[in-house]
């Protein structure tokens, strides 16, 4: 894509300050600070009023720098989306996993899973990088610091119990 | 003042001189020197990664252990931009430009060790000069009211955009805006009324700022690891670690970065105190005076090799984090991005930073300075020694490390809500913070606008009470107008800036010119 980054994103912000203001119009006021100089919505109407403009003088002013301009399709190719993406959705899944299998199972996972998706494939070294390192956490977070971390609902559909 | 003075170094010494506090600098010094070591991780990652242990810990200990991580970050990454030219931040870029030439020649013990004494004589120096500013400062402080504090917090928040840049000006101020923009989120603490919550209980008290310093710091630096394919372990491999290992300074190369080190210190250290400057100001600026004031056949060794060029902004960087400390302790405003965290981390420790942080809670206000002490006696006299065996740290392989990295701040945010909300919200925004972050867009104003947003509304909402809905508190109280007159100096310096440049641009580019 030919267009400058920052322009773009001035643009990505400006349409967020657009969103913002008009859910800033949909905050409750109560009935005693509608006459106020400052009640909940003002300085909401502000910001997003700031954030428009200047995200309109990013787009609309030529860039400080013109030699030093990169274009989006600079800026974003040749980076690894692949990995970054199966990253992401990892860390997704450790979230949503995390309650059911408790944390000591999804952390042990989310721990392989990220050393396996940047390239690792010894098995030594992804065994070594993820269970110990979350057993001794785990270890530490409960039995040193005495800090109760729920076992996962995995744990109580098996039969244990605390 | 004296008395006042002598009774708050007793405070701060019995505070930080029990055992496990010692440990806890020595903890933080070691802790925040390998992390800043990693590249691309400085200290704002590192004080963020450890604030969830500061939980567990009461204020004074908490604040020790992350000044600690603060300047052994700063430390670890001055050894990343010698060994690797690889900075970890902007504060440390300086640093890389002699550091890394006198490595290259065969001496990056020399250049460590000359990195380590510039350190600790800046932060030193700069740790006096605190011990006798901050009680002044935070006298003066007690006269301020509720439109000064508005004031200083528009200042801070202002001056944080203008040290970016006419190039960076706009970005950084609109990346305050937003900031402001996400404290808004929850229950608005006046009026009870719900604020961008779209009905989710999670979101009544707001986004929690820790999962925002992990999202747009600690998390995104991972992913733009993975982005960009950057793996540095290679470049250190072939490097010969022996060579590492020869620490000595002669005592005439101490002679002739003494000077140097002095200024810098002092120039650091006033650059520190600006709210918005920090570090990276403070280490360029003193690079650049030195090399003004070299004379004309050492400003030929600078960027070679120069080991002024090297002292300077090592003494100047170090100096400035310490001067940084001022704003914070004595106002409650930040100073630069890592110290935005740290007030972060005092206010959720239910202390409100600023004067009456002075004489509310000494024991944090003393230990945080009497710590800095301590620490920096701890970099030198135990981190100096084991630099080669933290620079093997630097092999550490990008597979392990950047699951780690991100594995470490997913669980951090976890333990202090237990909630996976704030997780899925942090995944969401580093997605967010990363494409800004590929568009040249800062993170560190986001974080700045967030933090001091909550109390710069309460601030602004007594004045309007006080003033009676009048607008006039910003130019009747003389302080309240001075700072405001500063304000509007830093929103124009820029704009003037960018005007004159583009004038000059096209008076050249006009064919009358030529």
């Amino acid at each position: 894509m030919n267009v400058n980054m920052e322009k773009m994103g001035a643009l990505f912000i400006l349409a967020f300050s657009i969103a913002y203001g008009i859910y800033a119009v949909k905050i409750p006021l109560i009935f005693l600070s509608q006459g106020e100089a400052l009640n909940a919505r003002t300085l909401p109407y502000a910001l997003s009023v700031a954030g428009i403009v200047i995200s309109l003088l990013i787009i609309i002013l030529p860039s400080f720098d013109k030699d030093k301009v990169t274009t989006v399709g600079e800026a974003l190719s040749g980076l690894d989306w692949r990995r970054t993406a199966w990253l992401t959705g990892l860390m997704l899944v450790y979230s949503l996993s995390m309650p059911w299998v408790g944390f000591v199972i999804a952390s042990i996972f989310f721990m392989a899973g990220g050393v396996m998706i940047l390239g690792e494939r010894n098995f030594k070294v992804i065994l070594i990088a993820s269970i110990p390192l979350v057993v001794v956490l785990w270890f530490l977070l409960t039995k040193v610091l005495g800090m109760y971390i729920a076992p996962g609902e995995l744990f109580y559909i098996l039969g244990g119990t605390e | 003042m004296w008395e006042g003075l002598w009774t708050g170094m007793v405070i701060g010494f019995q505070t930080t001189m029990i055992p496990i506090n010692i440990g806890l600098v020595l903890l933080g010094c070691f802790v925040g020197s390998f992390i800043g070591m990693m590249p691309g991780l400085g200290p704002i990652t590192a004080v963020a990664l450890m604030i969830p242990v500061t939980y567990a810990l009461d204020p004074a200990s908490g604040m020790v252990l992350l000044a600690g991580v603060y300047y052994g970050a700063i430390f670890g990454g001055s050894t990343c931009s010698i060994l690797i030219n690889a900075p970890g931040e902007a504060a440390t870029v300086a640093t890389a430009i002699d550091g890394y030439p006198m490595a290259q020649q065969g001496k990056p013990g020399k250049a460590l060790a000359i990195a380590a004494y510039s350190s600790f004589s800046g932060g030193t120096i700069a740790v006096i000069l605190l011990m006798l500013g901050a009680p002044l400062m935070a006298n003066v402080a007690k006269s301020f009211q509720s439109s000064d504090y508005f004031a200083l917090m528009v200042m801070g928040l202002t001056a944080v955009s203008a040290f970016a840049g006419p190039g960076g000006f706009l970005k950084a101020l609109l990346m305050t805006v937003v900031g402001l923009m996400l404290a808004t989120v929850g229950t608005d603490q006046t009026s009870g009324v719900q604020r961008f919550t779209f009905g989710s209980m999670n979101l009544l008290d707001g986004l929690s700022f820790i999962m925002l310093a992990m999202a747009t710091f600690a998390i995104t630096e991972g992913f733009l690891m993975v982005l960009k394919r950057q793996d540095t372990t290679g470049v250190f491999k072939a490097k010969n670690l022996a060579s590492i290992s020869d620490l000595r300074v002669t005592r005439q190369e101490f002679r002739k970065i003494a000077p140097t080190i002095g200024r810098s210190s002092l120039l650091g250290f006033f650059i520190g105190v600006l709210p918005g400057a920090g570090a990276t100001l403070g280490s360029f600026l003193s690079y650049g005076m030195e090399q003004r004031l070299a004379n004309p056949e050492e400003k030929k060794k600078f960027g070679k090799g120069s080991l002024i060029g090297l002292a300077a902004p090592e003494t100047g960087n170090n100096a400035a984090s310490t001067g940084s400390f001022i704003p914070l302790l004595t106002l409650g405003i930040p100073g630069s991005g890592t110290t935005a965290v740290m007030l972060g981390a005092l206010i959720a420790y239910g202390i409100e930073p600023g004067p009456r942080m002075f004489v509310e809670r000494p024991e944090v206000f003393w230990a945080v300075i009497m710590s800095m002490y301590l620490g920096n006696v701890f970099l030198l006299i135990l981190n100096l020694p084991l630099i080669p065996y933290f620079a093997r740290l630097l092999a550490v392989p990008r597979n392990i490390l950047i699951p780690g990295i991100i594995f470490f701040s997913m669980i951090g945010v976890y333990l202090i809500t237990f909630n996976n909300f704030d997780i899925n919200a942090m995944i969401l925004i580093s997605v967010i913070a990363l494409v800004l972050r590929l568009f040249d867009f800062p993170m560190a104003p986001l974080l700045l606008g967030f933090i001091l947003g909550g109390l710069m509304e309460d601030n602004l909402r007594r004045s309007l009470v006080i003033y009676d809905g009048s607008m006039s508190f910003l130019w009747e109280r003389p302080i309240s107008l001075s700072i405001n007159l500063v304000t509007i100096a830093f929103l124009t310096s820029p704009i003037i800036q960018w005007l004159l440049s583009h004038r000059k641009r096209d008076q050249s580019a006009s064919p009358d010119a030529h």
